[in-house]
């Protein structure tokens, strides 16, 4: 039992998992419907009348309007999906687009959730530094091993919180 | 083990951060902004082709010599309702005038029926355009009736008026862009 | 005769302002008699609050009153009232618009604050709890505040009326309006209590151990609330609105969700600081910022900065709840810089591989989420502001962030409940996790039988398998010492919301990832086939009545039973709403609309049918998790504190 938790059964897992997500990654999927195109479509577009709903999402009018206009288009199958949402942005100006530019002040959406992410992951590891200078710092070499005995020993280290 | 004060330094800059925040609320506008503005003004007008509630089928390009104006109604909005007398009494001000521009009521999502019910009640008796599938609206880019757009003699669009109208507000638009006209007619 | 038509206004008024008066007295005695250390005024707190709490109680009775008999001489039930809807929809129809969810959001409230007042009225004189009842108070007076003057449920309505429309339809639509919003409100005000007791502890500069035992349970209380409300709002999203999805990422939703995701937060990090007595100062943090969430975020949807479905009409409420909210901040704010340093734990953490770690790590990735679900929100304000140009943020931004925090949260919960506190060998993690792992390589190698494809499901699907696996061991491991009693306590209910959460995420994994849908021109008696299942147009059915004309397409589905998609016309608004049919099962629903141009003298239909894998799991999670809360709300077995962590888990029930 032991030698099964050991390293090497350990890499041979992330070999399988690795291959497997392989497989999944580049297996097709199987043919998309035109209906899934028409909604993968209108996900990405926003109801001109509905402040943020998608047009997938609105059952106003308008959603409604452009929906059969994203179906005509999916019907014709001429155009692409970036073709047929740029050619619906051109009319309704770009407040139609429900994804963000990354340009100008609008990549600052994109910009700062990333900085967020990077700065307080970068306080935890100046924080766990200063930490281990501290704890070293008071402590004597005695004191650490006496608590790194203490660590091993202890048979319960605790499950149950 | 040094204790620096850190928290005043963090809840200053947090606070800041804040405060900032507050003031662009208190000063955001609520809701709406200027949708009277359209990629297609000064565009050649989309194709309108479609058929008609109260007469023949239509199609803009036969238009072409006189202005038209659409209106995008539907009977179960109240602003659209609100403007109807304001839409009757400009049709009466073109019959009158020299050159009478054509109006045009286009529906999308309603029903034949509360359509001719409204007109038979309120008056108006112009033509009125079915959109059903809603074609004529996405190529207008038409976000929220009412909305009325003036297209000239040459098939140009000219004015997109978003919302409801005011009172003889359509006409003396019209009329502004009748003096500024300069097209292959005059 | 005496008529009571008419009354429900002079009263509910009356009432309101007892309750206004009631809670100020309470604010101002509970104050006094803290600083002065009079136990004689403090005695006369929880008559104040049961005061405040029976005029709201008899305020809100006035409402159904006035809703229940149509008494039209208030404008708020001019608004929402109407002879026609019927009685249920017609008792929620009392917090369908701005001004009676404001009074509901006052009767939780009182409501909480009577219960603190009774449950610490022998602990009156500890000042902690003085200050925290003061700040009840306080924030009740705003809120009264708010029911008499921009939002008041009793104002006189303009003579003459004897109908009205009726509340929204989308809201006299289905049985769960009447569980929803209550639900929802009861955790999102319930985040008060925590807040109350953070500026308690703010303001004695003590932060009290023991309390903070007190105030996890009433904030893990909340949080549960606040759960299950928002997966009802999913499920009544999924059931009215027609487009077959659970959540949109609407303004409103947003608002329920960022406090939701820092209260998440908080009920981890609390617990080291139960533990190891550290993280003090932030998790005050953290409960503020929770209740200042729930203030920004009614703020940004009920004053019309921001519009959504959930539109609430205009009022002038903006400018209170913006005015209170800078309030908030700049107090709690202020206390924070001010004691912050006191409060702040002399304790350090050995090892990012631990306990702690993953908590903190938990906690960076929730802060930073709920930091990018509020900037989407606000972004469209923030650009229209500085460029005056109009910008919709919307599903796609914050899918595309939401998945790689999701899969980041499933991998940290795979690892941490078998982390041990202070510090984790190779060794142990390798001996721990070995059978959870294999969980993860079996949920992958099944997803892919089944036909998954793609990175992100099958990543999810995985991820799913590994820390179910991780938290069903810590279950198996704690029953089998301790029976039963192995599944209460916070860590073995925490692991129950855990398998609640892994079954949500993979069942939201599953139908984002493989839902089709096609729309199918159905003609009478003919039946057409669509992934894998045929329907058959069988009939229309036309239902007329004094509210709404609807007419229903009865679909008959792979032969067997009829499924009815009906769009309904409601009379007062003119307005058409779809209302879907579901065929449910534990391994996909069947999802038809019914689609315009609709007319029952036809021969066939256009029907929308979307088949959704797994939805059910979606429910079956949030109950969970909602199971799982109430484990975790039980006090399991512990140590004695003055026991040795080495020593044995005592037998004898331990509370």
């Amino acid at each position: 039992m032991k030698k099964l938790k050991s390293w090497p059964v350990w890499m041979l897992m992330g070999v399988i998992v690795v291959a497997l997500l392989a497989v999944g990654a580049t297996k097709d999927s199987g043919p998309r419907t035109q209906g899934d195109r028409i909604d993968a479509i209108s996900k990405r577009l926003a109801c001109p009348t509905c402040d943020g709903e998608s047009v997938y999402v609105s059952r106003a009018s308008a959603a409604e309007a452009i929906r059969t206009q994203v179906a005509r288009d999916v019907a014709s199958g001429k155009l692409t999906d970036n073709q047929i949402i740029a050619g619906i942005a051109r009319t309704f100006n770009a407040q139609v687009l429900l994804v963000p530019r990354a340009t100008g002040l609008d990549s600052l959406v994109w910009v700062l959730p990333i900085a967020a992410l990077v700065c307080s992951v970068v306080g935890l590891a100046m924080a766990f530094r200063r930490w281990k200078r501290q704890n070293l710092g008071d402590a004597s070499a005695q004191d650490i091993a006496l608590v790194e005995r203490l660590l091993a020993q202890d048979p319960t280290d605790d499950e149950n919180v | 083990m040094s204790k620096r004060p850190v928290a005043p330094y963090i809840s200053g800059a947090v606070g800041v951060v804040l405060i900032g925040l507050i003031v662009l609320f208190a000063f955001a506008k609520p809701g709406g902004g200027d949708i009277a503005r359209s990629p297609l003004l000064g565009q050649p007008a989309p194709v309108v082709q479609s058929t008609s509630l109260n007469g023949p089928d239509f199609d803009l390009a036969r238009r072409k010599g006189s202005w038209v104006v659409f209106n995008f109604f539907n009977s179960t909005c109240v602003p659209c309702r609100q403007e109807h007398p304001f839409l009757v009494q400009f049709t009466k001000d073109q019959a009158a005038s020299a050159n009478p521009a054509e109006l045009y009521t286009i529906v999308n999502d309603d029903s034949d029926n509360a359509v001719t019910a409204f007109f038979d009640t309120n008056g108006g008796t112009w033509p009125i355009v079915r959109d059903d599938d809603g074609a004529i609206s996405v190529a207008f880019g038409v976000a929220k009736v009412p909305e009325t757009w003036i297209i000239d003699p040459d098939g140009f669009v000219r004015a997109r008026i978003a919302g409801a109208l005011t009172a003889g507000y359509l006409t003396e638009k019209l009329n502004e862009l009748k003096s500024q006209y300069t097209g292959t007619e005059s | 005769m005496f008529s009571a038509e008419g009354l429900a206004g002079p009263l509910g008024r009356g009432a309101l302002l007892v309750g206004l008066i009631g809670a100020f007295f309470g604010m101002f005695a509970a104050i006094s008699g803290t600083r002065n250390n009079d136990p004689k005024v403090m005695r006369l707190v929880p008559r104040f609050a049961v005061l405040m709490c029976v005029a709201t109680v008899g305020a809100f009775t006035a409402m159904e009153w006035a809703m229940i008999t149509r008494d039209f001489s208030l404008a708020y039930v001019q608004k929402v009232g109407s002879w026609s809807t019927p009685a249920i929809y017609n008792f929620t129809a009392v917090w369908s618009a701005l001004e009676g969810s404001i009074l509901l959001w006052v009767l939780v409230l009182t409501g909480l604050t009577v219960g603190i007042a009774v449950k610490y009225k022998t602990r009156l004189s500890d000042p902690m709890v003085g200050w925290a009842l003061a700040t009840m108070f306080f924030v009740s007076v705003f809120f009264f505040v708010l029911t008499l003057g921009p939002a008041n449920p009793f104002a006189a309505g303009a003579p003459g009326v004897l109908d009205g429309p009726g509340p929204n339809p989308l809201l006299q639509n289905h049985i769960l309006v009447m569980f929803h919003p209550p639900i929802l409100y009861m955790g999102y005000v319930g985040m008060t209590v925590p807040f109350a007791f953070a500026i308690g502890a703010l303001i004695t500069g003590r932060v009290g151990e023991g309390w903070l035992v007190e105030t996890r349970r009433w904030a893990l209380f909340s949080w549960g609330l606040l759960t299950l409300g928002i997966i009802l709002g999913s499920w009544w999203s999924y059931e009215v609105l027609g487009w077959s999805g659970v959540w949109a990422w609407d303004p409103v939703e947003n608002a329920s969700f960022i406090p939701w995701l820092t209260a998440t937060a908080y009920i981890h990090s609390v617990l080291v600081q139960e533990r190891r007595g550290m993280l003090r100062v932030w998790n005050l943090s953290l409960l503020v910022a929770t209740f200042s969430l729930t203030i920004l975020g009614t703020f940004l949807t009920r004053s019309g900065v921001l519009n959504s479905v959930h539109a609430f009409s205009d009022s002038d409420i903006g400018p209170f709840l913006l005015g209170f909210f800078a309030l908030i901040v700049v107090v709690s704010v202020g206390l924070i810089g001010w004691r912050g340093d006191k409060l702040r734990a002399p304790g350090t953490i050995d090892s990012p591989v631990s306990r702690e770690g993953a908590f903190l790590a938990n906690n960076v990735i929730f802060s930073v989420f709920a930091f990018v679900v509020l900037l989407g929100t606000v972004f469209p304000l923030i650009v229209e502001a500085l460029q005056n140009r109009q910008l919709v943020v919307g599903e796609p931004f914050f899918d595309q962030l939401a998945v790689p925090v999701g899969i980041t949260l499933l991998f940290l919960m795979s690892i941490a409940p078998v982390l041990p506190w202070r510090k984790a060998s190779g060794e142990l993690l390798s001996q721990r996790l070995f059978w959870p792992a294999w969980g993860g390589i079996g949920a992958l190698v099944l997803s892919l039988a089944l036909g998954a494809t793609g990175i992100e499901p099958l990543l999810t699907f995985m991820l799913g398998g590994f820390s179910g696996g991780a938290a069903l061991r810590q279950l198996v491991l704690a029953t089998r010492r301790q029976g039963w009693r192995g599944l209460v306590g916070r860590a073995n209910g925490g692991m129950v919301v855990h398998l609640g959460v892994i079954l949500i995420a993979v069942a939201l994994a599953a139908s984002n990832s493989f839902t089709h849908s096609q729309e199918l021109n159905l003609k009478q008696g003919v039946p057409v086939s669509f992934g894998g299942h045929t329907f058959e147009l069988v009939n229309f059915s036309e239902v007329v009545d004094a509210r709404r004309t609807s007419i229903s397409a009865n679909v008959r589905i792979d032969g067997g039973q009829a499924y009815a998609p009906a769009v309904t016309k409601f009379k007062s608004m003119g307005q058409n709403i779809g209302t879907p049919s579901v065929r449910t099962s534990f391994i996909k629903d069947i999802y038809l609309t019914l689609e315009p141009p609709v007319k029952a003298t036809s021969k066939s239909a256009k029907i929308k049918v979307f088949i959704k894998p797994m939805i059910m799991w979606l429910w079956i999670g949030g109950g969970l998790m909602g199971v799982g809360t109430l484990l975790a709300a039980f006090p399991g077995r512990r140590r004695r504190p003055t026991d040795p962590v080495s020593a044995p888990v005592p037998t004898e029930e331990l509370v």
